[in-house]
């Protein structure tokens, strides 16, 4: 049989816009090509603005996952002023960052995961759902329906925690550099606390039996959709007067071994990008040859690594699955249920008191990086200021490590890994099978695609 | 009901503590399709360039809640986010969608549209063929659609994605297609203002516009007008640093011309906004957000725009002063 191409385009639900080109050889996958099809650019919006911006703006990069992004250019900012942070401002920070975190793994399996694997009622939006491998009974079916729309309230209250501290959501304003505006105050505390006990009922009660289900009836998704095999985390919920000590511990784990990762080892490639370099800059060139994604190739070491909860969990020895689509959503789901106990653990400790927030009034470093685990793994920021003004701002996501299109040897990213050598059962369930792997990396184009000043490589030793 | 009513009694709700508006709207819609056999909305949302976040802010709203507004309000046939059907099967529901409900459906657009170099900036879907960018959607079903809606403040005004140096040569949907356009700007929307728009959409029509082309229904007013901190601001008292009760007009605040009724209405279930939690307003419904907002932390009159542009007048905005 000869082989075939085939555009998987658009891929629905997920954030941002992807494309995803196949080429199928008896009923079998030999090459895929993810390619994020939206460039917007922060980095070069960023130039020239005054540091102080950097919160609230990079935080537009992202919806979903917005206070990702206020998080690491907050700590960029902390380390730039060298503030110094208030304990109740390391609690409030990780509450928030925590609960938008809840809010993300909730919503990525209610709302974008579970039409792949449940039958979904036959109006809109679910209009031609063609899920041609479906396994559940009627029964639990139904149940799962009815817990898509449940989520809809729940995921609603992780933003609502969020708001009582941030003021809004997505885009929140309380966390800025230095700490956070809002006083904590004992009403605050407890209205916080109702909301999460109510989250962390759901999560224990639906998102861990739910993910279970789907897990025992479509188990064969255990080998299914695996990469190489080598994770990166930056460490997440970050403690400490300076950001320096995460709870969950970073690492670059590659087969049995784990080491601690170096920022300096970290490398950006535009082979398959539609950028090219003019006179040290990049410059988006949206007709290259041959190139198909505004997100480019990032590597460690020289390699390509696979980020978010599952590289997390395995990292922090809390997970000891495999490597596989269904693992990738399981560790979510466990980590969803540790992140819930975790909120409730720090709201107690949050002591009542006034806005712990320091900021000192000038900059005192002209260069940092701040590099934390997020929602979908590691996410770094770093930027180059002259007085207060930036110079270059630079931002590398979660989802250009998964998604990185070939690189200068031709090494694929995890995701088209994922997809490499996969099996297609029958001809209706290309779709399916596509989307069962890409959804289980959770992608945010949106996130994926900025443009960086190239001469700026990364300077410094980070410290995890 | 007469639109008259409706109108009143959505300015009168906002008012009252216990936020009963949007439940209200719910049920209104529920009696309005009831006594007409009306259908829902039919509604085709295009994601374009800007960071899905309106589509978040979307799924945040309450009373009603996402569930209902799907059951009892909107058809929700074509939308990148929620749409059970992928690759091809998604598209063949927007085509089909475009000639069946043509001059029925309400066109959603979320996100600016680049223009620079064919448009390839942002691209919808593609085939084996050809790519279909955003520009190629919108002047494909602008003029089929009952109603055009611009969601967030890039899709009204270009925003965020068209902040200096627009790499992409972005502009908001009214730049794209020549014929009336609803903004609905925000960085991101509140929920209450989008499914507000589409309730009165579906009840009476397109609602009446500010000079924005705005619903002047939540844009009329100034944050300024309803804050809490206003008597602060009469009197001269200003915030020093972030964290201050004060008014943080000193801080940066753009709130005397931001056209939003933030102060009263609020975010997430009402509760919460940005200066109650203690920190300034960045205008991030306007017309020139992010820029003419940006330092953000520089009160008003000292704001920089960048040189080709000009500063805009303190009135601008589209919502009365005060
Ligand atoms: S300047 Fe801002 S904080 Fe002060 S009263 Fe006006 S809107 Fe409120």
């Amino acid at each position: 049989m000869s082989k075939k191409r085939v555009m998987f385009s658009p891929v629905t639900r997920l954030s941002g816009l992807l494309s995803v080109e196949v080429v199928e050889e008896r009923g079998g996958i030999i090459e895929a090509k993810a390619g994020g099809t939206l460039f917007r650019g922060i980095e070069a919006i960023m130039k020239g603005r005054h540091i102080t911006d950097a919160v609230y703006l990079t935080q537009r990069v992202c919806g979903i996952c917005s206070l990702a992004h206020g998080t690491v250019a907050g700590y960029l900012l902390d380390g730039l002023y060298d503030h110094e942070l208030p304990e109740n401002a390391q609690y409030l920070r990780n509450i928030m960052l925590a609960a938008d975190t809840l809010q993300n793994h909730i919503r990525h399996f209610y709302f974008f995961s579970l039409p792949d694997y449940v039958k979904m009622p036959e109006q809109p939006p679910f209009l031609n759902q063609n899920l041609h491998d479906h396994r559940l009974s009627q029964q639990d079916n139904a149940r799962l329906v009815n817990h898509y729309f449940r989520s809809v309230a729940v995921s609603q209250e992780c933003h609502q925690l969020l708001t009582v501290f941030g003021g809004k959501i997505p885009h929140q304003h309380s966390f800025v550099h230095g700490g956070v505006a809002v006083a904590p105050t004992a009403d605050k505390i407890s209205q916080c606390l109702a909301l999460i006990h109510s989250v962390h009922s759901f999560v224990k009660e639906c998102l861990v039996p739910d993910t279970e289900l789907i897990a025992s009836a479509y188990r064969d998704y255990f080998r299914i959709g695996g990469t190489p095999g080598r994770f990166l985390s930056f460490g997440m919920f970050r403690f400490g007067s300076k950001n320096q000590s995460p709870l969950w511990r970073s690492g670059v784990l590659a087969g049995a071994q784990l080491s601690v990762p170096d920022v300096r080892l970290i490398s950006e490639d535009i082979t398959s990008s539609w950028f090219v370099n003019a006179d040290g800059q990049e410059i988006p060139s949206p007709s290259k040859p041959a190139a198909y994604s505004y997100i480019k190739s990032v590597q460690y070491a020289g390699q390509t690594f696979e980020m978010g909860p599952l590289a997390r969990m395995l990292i922090n020895g809390f997970y000891r699955g495999g490597n596989s689509a269904m693992d990738r959503i399981y560790a979510r789901s466990m980590e969803t249920l540790l992140i819930t106990e975790l909120v409730i653990d720090w709201l107690n400790k949050l002591v009542p008191g006034p806005p712990p927030i320091q900021q000192k009034k000038v900059p005192v470093k002209e260069y940092a990086v701040a590099a934390t685990d997020v929602m979908r793994g590691a996410l770094l920021h770093s930027a180059r200021i002259k007085g207060e003004q930036v110079e270059e701002y630079r931002i590398i996501t979660p989802t250009a490590w998964n998604f990185s299109p070939k690189n200068n040897k031709v090494q694929t990213g995890p995701v088209e890994s994922a997809l490499t050598g996969t099996v297609i059962p029958g001809p209706d369930m290309l779709y399916t099978v596509l989307g069962r792997i890409i959804r289980s990396f959770d992608p945010c184009i949106s996130c994926g695609t900025h443009v960086l000043n190239a001469k700026g490589d990364l300077t410094g030793k980070m410290v995890f | 009901m007469q639109k008259e009513e409706f109108n009143y009694r959505c300015r009168e709700l906002s008012a009252g503590l216990d936020f009963q508006l949007t439940k209200y709207v719910l049920d209104t819609v529920q009696e309005h399709r009831k006594s007409k056999s009306a259908g829902k909305l039919p509604v085709i949302w295009i994601e374009t360039s800007d960071s899905g976040d309106n589509n978040i802010a979307f799924m945040n709203t309450t009373y009603p809640y996402l569930g209902q507004v799907l059951s009892g309000l909107i058809d929700l046939l074509y939308s990148n986010t929620f749409m059970a059907a992928q690759g091809k099967d998604a598209l063949n529901i927007l085509e089909q969608a475009a000639t069946e409900l043509r001059g029925k459906f309400t066109l959603v657009v979320e996100g600016a549209v680049p223009l620079k170099d064919n448009g390839l900036y942002t691209v919808i879907a593609r085939t084996e063929n050809y790519s279909l960018t955003a520009r190629d959607v919108l002047t494909w079903l602008g003029p089929l659609a009952k109603y055009v809606v611009a969601l967030g403040t890039c899709a009204s005004f270009g925003g965020v994605s068209a902040a200096r140096p627009n790499v992409a040569g972005s502009v908001g949907v009214r730049d794209v297609l020549k014929r009336e356009v609803i903004n609905v700007s925000g960085c991101p929307v509140n929920p209450d203002w989008f499914v507000g728009t589409l309730a009165h959409l579906l009840l009476f029509g397109a609602p009446e516009l500010d000079s924005l082309n705005r619903p002047a229904l939540f844009y009329g007013f100034t944050v300024h007008r309803h804050c809490q901190r206003r008597s602060y601001f009469d009197q001269g008292h200003f915030a020093e640093k972030l964290g201050d009760l004060e008014c943080m007009f000193s801080l940066g605040c753009v709130g005397p011309r931001t056209g939003a009724d933030c102060p009263y209405r609020q975010w997430i279930n009402h509760v919460n906004w940005p200066v109650r939690a203690n920190t300034p307003c960045i205008g991030c419904t306007n017309e020139d957000f992010p820029d003419g907002s940006s330092p953000f932390f520089t009160p008003l009159p000292e704001k920089n725009p960048p040189p080709h542009e000009e500063q805009p007048a303190a009135s601008k905005g589209g919502a009365k002063g005060e």
